[in-house]
């Protein structure tokens, strides 16, 4: 096999970094950091910096080709390896099957797709999981408490995270994709490129948001994604809407967006004017001299929404199922669904939704829940279902393809055939029962 | 016709094979995520967000695209597919290689043993011009031959595939 003419880049490693990649501490942890350095050439990295904060890692699932197989987790385990900083992970497959009303044969699926989820986790515990509940793709959420601080250096992958730690948190990640985001925070190392360095944390477009309202975030951030895809974006027109006090309802709005423009496109840095740190901090100089501009207005958005195809088999059908929370949401999102819910029941005179639906929120948003009462009293009276797992599982086997389900996240429709409808038109389809 | 591209390897091989073309960013996860569970032979790209792929059959194929996008959980895929045989045989990048794809692939080569060769920086030249079923000769220098012997039109209309899963 002929040498890689990237291999002949000039990454500089420490003394210590050499003894690893020679061999000195092992052959797991010298392949786990062969491969951090060929990252590093890859992405033309000058070196490899420290790592300082706890991680987020995509990889929940036992199930090779979204995550490492058992064998390499083993492999890692038995070398003694293990993160220096805990991490928390992506959500739970869709286990707790009560709270999805699956049918019998979907559950059979799951039961054999997952069958070494049990084994898996405990692996994940012994790599550096933070605890058996670390699992949500909200971790920033202050009742989760993975929340990074501004400059800290990271290895973190889910895109929606990448995206909000790195824009609201002022925090420093690339995009890691799985595996390679274990493998980076066993050797403590991340290369020292993109989103890392000062000079790609510029924005490279400036987008104008004019229209009549605070737009969908969901739609925002995907008409975003899918026009600067992994450039940076400065979006201006939001400070009439959002604060730069970073309020709950600004951290959630930011949240939903964030999570649209990753899946759209692969936006890991988003400034908006006014609002996040960068911006607020730098003002115009966040945004780079030779910028491009895009304006999305109310047709931009009309447009994104009537390009969606309708992957339903009777694209007439009731809707089947709704699934709510891709990402998790917060107890304040979780309460505007139970007054919401609630008050179009009571318009109708009508006690229970019409669509099974699932609501996801991080197993810490849950629990505050519980304790707090009215909405989670209001959400089980109308019929709504609460599960701290991951919608997006249920749709890798056949028996979801082509059924007719609807969710408000512009993230789970990209990966699935569920149909997007904005929250308001949800509340309408949830207690009317149809399209 | 014969039309030469020179990027920069960055997993280095020689190999040929028919092109499929992404003009617009791939997004990994959502193209793939099908095709991970069982041994088909096949990798249908099942992002129906794609217009350029959707529907077709990526396996053993030479992808040639801009750069990759969309969930993280896209940087597991490609070990995945190595192993169960239904791998693209290359990858070519326009742009610089993206942090997914590259940790991904990198991954891949180092963990599962069997290679999918990667060139990126070919410049958008390269991209504008590739398209559906060119024969394309990659060298371990980063030299990529693009060789047409259909219309590009007729050779696209001919290879498509059905509605994907």
């Amino acid at each position: 096999m002929a040498p890689d003419a990237a291999q002949a880049a000039n990454i500089r490693l420490t003394p210590k970094e050499e003894a690893v990649l020679a061999g000195g501490e092992g052959p797991v942890l010298q392949k786990v950091m062969r491969t951090v350095v060929q990252y590093g050439e890859a992405l033309g990295a000058e070196r490899l910096v420290d790592i300082i904060g706890d991680g987020h890692l995509v990889i929940a699932y036992a199930i090779p080709g979204i995550a490492p197989s058992l064998e390499m987790l083993e492999e890692l385990v038995a070398a003694g390896l293990r993160t220096k900083y805990p991490f928390t992970l992506d959500p739970r497959p869709p286990l707790d099957y009560d709270n999805w009303a699956l049918d019998p044969r979907q559950v059979a699926v799951l039961d054999g797709a997952y069958r070494d989820q049990a084994r898996y986790e405990d692996l994940l515990l012994q790599l550096g999981a933070r605890d058996a509940d670390a699992y949500t793709c909200r971790p920033f959420l202050e009742e989760v408490g993975n929340t990074p601080k501004s400059g800290d250096i990271l290895a973190w992958s889910e895109s929606a995270c990448v995206v909000y730690a790195n824009s609201v948190l002022g925090a420093r990640t690339n995009r890691n994709g799985a595996i390679m985001d274990l493998l980076c925070n066993i050797a403590g190392k991340a290369p020292l490129s993109g989103l890392l360095e000062d000079g790609a944390r510029r924005a490279t477009w400036r987008i104008d948001v004019k229209t009549a309202d605070l737009p969908l975030p969901q739609l925002l951030g995907a008409a975003i994604g899918r026009r600067v895809l992994a450039d940076v974006p400065l979006v201006g027109g939001l400070d009439r809407f959002l604060s730069a006090d970073l309020d709950a309802p600004t951290r959630d709005y930011l949240s939903e967006m964030g999570a649209a423009c990753a899946t759209a496109g692969a936006v890991g840095l988003f400034h908006v004017e006014g609002v996040t740190p960068e911006a607020v901090a730098q003002g115009r100089d966040v945004l780079a001299a030779d910028h491009r501009a895009y304006v999305i207005d109310d047709d931009v958005l009309a447009d994104l929404v009537a390009s969606y195809p309708v992957l339903w088999r009777d694209k007439d059908a009731r809707p089947e199922k709704c699934y709510l929370g891709c990402p998790h949401i917060s107890l304040e999102q979780i309460d505007w669904w139970a007054r919401s819910l609630s008050a179009a029941l009571r318009a109708r005179r009508q006690a229970r939704i019409q669509v099974p639906t699932t609501l996801c929120a991080a197993p810490q948003t849950l629990a505050r829940l519980a304790a707090a009462g009215g909405a989670r009293r209001d959400l089980e009276a109308a019929g709504v279902m609460l599960s701290a797992g991951c919608p997006m599982q249920l749709f890798d086997n056949d028996l979801a393809a082509g059924s007719a389900i609807i969710t408000n996240s512009t993230k789970l429709r990209t990966y699935t055939n569920a149909r997007f409808f904005p929250d308001r038109r949800i509340v309408e389809i949830l207690v009317g029962g149809e399209i | 016709m014969l039309l030469t591209f020179t990027g920069r390897p960055v997993l280095a091989g020689n190999v040929t094979g028919v092109a499929v073309v992404s003009h617009g960013g791939f997004n990994t996860y959502a193209s793939f995520f099908a095709s991970i569970h069982e041994p088909s032979g096949v990798a249908i790209c099942a992002d129906s967000g794609n217009a350029d792929l959707y529907g077709r059959d990526l396996a053993g194929k030479v992808i040639c695209l801009p750069s990759s996008t969309g969930s993280t959980s896209g940087g597991a895929v490609w070990q995945r597919l190595i192993e169960m045989g239904n791998a693209p045989r290359a990858l070519l990048f326009s742009q610089a290689i993206d942090s997914l794809a590259a940790g991904g692939l990198i991954v891949a080569d180092l963990w599962a043993g069997k290679r999918i060769v990667v060139v990126d920086r070919l410049g958008d030249a390269f991209l504008e011009t590739v398209a559906h079923g060119d024969e394309i000769r990659i060298r371990d220098d980063g030299e990529v031959v693009i060789r047409r012997t259909v219309a590009p039109e007729v050779r696209a209309a001919s290879h498509r595939r059905g509605p994907g899963p």
